[in-house]
């Protein structure tokens, strides 16, 4: 087992609010949080990916994990709503500023895709519809091949009961296909007392299908696994970035090629093999 | 696929029946084999204030040290070795780890070095060790065990220089420690504490007097329900002392057949508590219910920490929910004790 | 599930093993509400607790019985006991529990055991500085 980890506390320009949510974040016992950045574009018009606060600025002292000595760490990441396969753009500059990248994939060739191909960390699973597609074996088992994880957040069950039935069905729908594996629970929190503890999501996580073992690792070992993934695709991503110091050409050539090489790590990295 | 949501995780409670003038009573072993102590209820029915006798056991239970950010190599440290490991027992703890988070670390009294790892740092160690039992399919997190008094283990050993490389080079594990020394104390702490970071502290004593308890007939009642009770009294349920409760709260009542107490007292004590003073403390009881009424009888229960890598013995401990591992005894005036081992889902079977 | 095994070594010694056999869960929670001033009697609690149950398990789930051992008004923590069996359905219909008569509420679950001595001994409380 590895620290508890929300991954998700949804970023609110109201820095009193967010301050409140990573102190109760830290007191419940979470270690480690990712302070999460919503983009939706849209067909109409060109919307700008935003960039992440920096963390001194959000919070000025880091507050410590209940019973431990330590600071909560805090990270940030982006998740962008795809409603067509345009809205993600592999190479953009922006993602890089993000520790974490998700997408929540609307339809179910999205999804397929997400699973497959793109250069991601997190999917997302919608919990505030019923879903229009069934997870299919193929790509749930390919996202858990790549060391992709999904992604269940669990405050809209709180805030209302419509969303709480889609949370359950479409959590049970997922653990279906995906056997529990690869699962990661957030919150996806907006005020402090929609953040619930550790345990309580443990407990949780039965409702949704998990094992008793397969939910705590959920919130632990698994999200581990994604800051892994995440800085093996970052790191490969800074390949790029240094190739790009050399002359003009021969780089523009070099570039594509070398992102499909870094691809591949993501794969292969053996602490998600297992 | 939908798990069942009737299910609880796994819990053990051996419940024994013997008596002190038996030869063959396994209690000291019971005793002595919790090594990490953190709290001692003791319940005296129809007592008001603390016998003297008793008082002055509590006052003398050993101190025990908090060393901020010791460096996991000063545990080798050849002088320590020396005095605090070879001669004598020594107790040392993590403290502000957690076991199914963390890094932990025990320091058992037969010189016994317990490190639980998570699999990065394991690997990173390079040192021998076997996945923990509760780790399911996954393996997660593992177990070193290392007999510090082996020979290969002695300062300038193979085994040694190997763990020292270890923790010095490849994995620098620094944590809050707790100590203490059996029967030198701070002394024999001492070549540790001197390069260290560290507090000095007595165990916590507090003292409640009840009135009007009911109380079920500690010789019959059945295992589960004596514990519910003497739960109930050490959380000061009020359902016992009233008869007033309202049936929509609480259905919770005093198992039958059942005695009032006019009067009782609770004495707890916090801390990193030995086993050596904990059997003292047995030991006194036992005097004191020599010097008292022939149906009178004393309850102890002791609470070990919640994330010690091993609970009785070397057996290994964890957490999956909650991390109890304690034991209640039951002390008549006769000799005759009931002990009642309990443990959660993570943890072996008591002695 | 249950297995009882008995030996005698001597007339006076007697060893039993009860292997999940605890009929109850003990739980430590405390209710925290936005505003903080509101009052909530032990009543009240419990009537909150239930219609929790309810609209999460139905009317089959208002039907759990669970007991509330104690309570303190002012720090609003109480010691709930619930048969082993309606654990995982009282914990989840308290972790889901969002609102309190419109105001924002969370309950933070303090300690869940199968022994109700077990909560009065957490060494996770240890302070020491």
């Amino acid at each position: 087992m590895s620290v508890f980890m929300d991954l998700n506390l949804s970023y609110t320009t109201d820095k009193n609010r967010l301050q409140s949510v990573i102190e109760t974040a830290a007191h419940l016992g979470f270690s480690t949080v990712a302070i999460n950045y919503g983009f939706e574009p849209t067909a109409k018009k060109k919307q700008e990916i935003p960039t992440p606060k920096p963390i001194n600025e959000l919070i000025d002292q880091l507050p410590i994990v209940q019973g431990r000595s330590r600071p909560i760490r805090v990270l940030n990441r982006l998740t962008v709503v795809m409603s067509d396969s345009s809205h993600f753009r592999p190479n953009a500059a922006e993602y890089r500023s993000f520790d974490l990248l998700a997408v929540q994939p609307t339809t179910e060739k999205l999804f397929h895709s997400a699973c497959m191909l793109l250069d991601i960390d997190i999917i997302c699973i919608s919990v505030t519809e019923k879903l229009p597609f069934f997870f299919k074996r193929a790509p749930v088992n390919g996202a858990v091949d790549r060391g992709v994880v999904f992604e269940l957040c669990y405050s809209a069950a709180i805030r209302d009961s419509t969303m709480r039935r889609y949370t359950i069905a479409n959590a049970l729908s997922l653990m279906e296909s995906c056997k529990g594996k690869n699962v990661i629970l957030s919150s996806a929190a907006e005020k402090a007392l929609e953040l619930r503890g550790p345990y309580d999501i443990t407990n949780l996580g039965l409702l949704f299908g998990l094992s008793d073992a397969e939910a705590k690792e959920a919130i632990s070992s698994t999200c581990r696994s994604v800051l892994l993934h995440a800085e093996t695709r970052k790191t490969a991503s800074g390949i790029i970035y240094t190739t790009k110091t050399c002359s003009d050409s021969t780089c523009q050539q070099e570039a594509p090629a070398r992102s499909e090489l870094c691809e591949a790590p993501a794969a292969k990295r053996p602490h998600l093999a297992e | 696929m939908s798990v069942d949501l009737d299910q609880t995780p796994r819990s053990i409670l051996v419940w024994e029946r013997s008596s002190f003038l038996d030869e063959k009573n396994r209690i000291n072993s019971e005793v002595e084999q919790l090594h990490f102590n953190y709290k001692v209820s003791v319940l005296l029915p129809e007592c008001s204030s603390t016998p003297p006798h008793l008082e002055s056991v509590l006052t003398s239970f050993s101190r025990f040290y908090l060393v901020r950010n010791l460096p996991l190599h000063k545990l080798l440290d050849k002088e320590f070795l020396e005095t605090a490991v070879y001669q004598g027992s020594v107790y040392g703890l993590s403290y502000r780890t957690r076991i199914d988070e963390d890094n932990c670390v025990a320091l058992m009294p037969n010189g016994r070095l317990v490190l639980s790892l998570d699999k990065d740092s394991f690997q990173v160690l390079g040192f021998e060790g076997k996945p923990s039992t509760f780790g399911n399919r996954t393996k997660n997190r593992f177990v070193v065990t290392i007999d510090l008094t082996d020979s290969s283990m002695a300062p300038g050993g193979r085994g040694y220089l190997r763990l020292l490389t270890g923790l010095t080079s490849r994995l620098s594990l620094q944590m809050d420690f707790l100590l203490s020394h059996h029967p030198g104390g701070g002394a024999s702490l001492q070549p540790l504490l001197s390069h260290c970071d560290w507090s000095e502290h007595t165990p916590e004593i507090s003292t409640q007097s009840l009135t009007h308890l009911s109380c079920p007939e500690p010789q019959s009642c059945d295992p589960h329900s004596f514990l519910e009770w003497l739960g109930a009294v050490h959380t000061d349920v009020s359902s016992l002392s009233e008869n007033s409760s309202s049936n929509f709260l609480s259905s919770l009542v005093c198992p039958e057949p059942k005695t009032t107490l006019s009067q009782a007292l609770r004495v707890s004590i916090c801390g990193l508590l030995l086993p050596q003073d904990v059997h003292h403390l047995v030991q006194e009881l036992r005097c004191y219910l020599e010097r008292s009424r022939l149906e009178c009888w004393t309850s102890l229960t002791v609470h070990g920490f919640v994330d010690s890598p091993v609970s009785w013995g070397d057996r290994e401990h964890g957490v999956l929910r909650g991390g109890e591992n304690f034991y209640t005894l039951l002390m008549f005036h006769d000799h005759t004790y009931h002990i009642h081992l309990a443990t959660g889902a993570h943890d072996t079977c008591p002695p | 599930m249950r297995g009882d095994d008995k030996k005698d070594k001597s007339a006076g010694y007697q060893r039993v093993v009860l292997k999940n056999a605890s009929p109850y869960h003990y739980m430590k929670v405390c209710l925290v509400l936005e505003d903080e001033s509101t009052k909530l009697s032990a009543v009240e609690l419990k009537q909150f607790i239930i219609t929790g149950l309810k609209t999460l398990y139905g009317e089959v789930g208002a039907a759990l019985n669970f007991d509330l051992l104690k309570y303190d008004e002012d720090t609003r923590t109480a010691f709930l006991r619930v048969c082993s069996r309606g654990l995982v359905k009282l914990w989840s219909s308290l972790t889901l529990l969002g609102f309190y008569q419109n105001q924002a509420c969370a309950f933070r679950v303090l300690q869940v055991s199968p022994f109700l001595l077990a909560l009065t001994g957490n060494s996770r409380e240890l302070q020491l500085d």
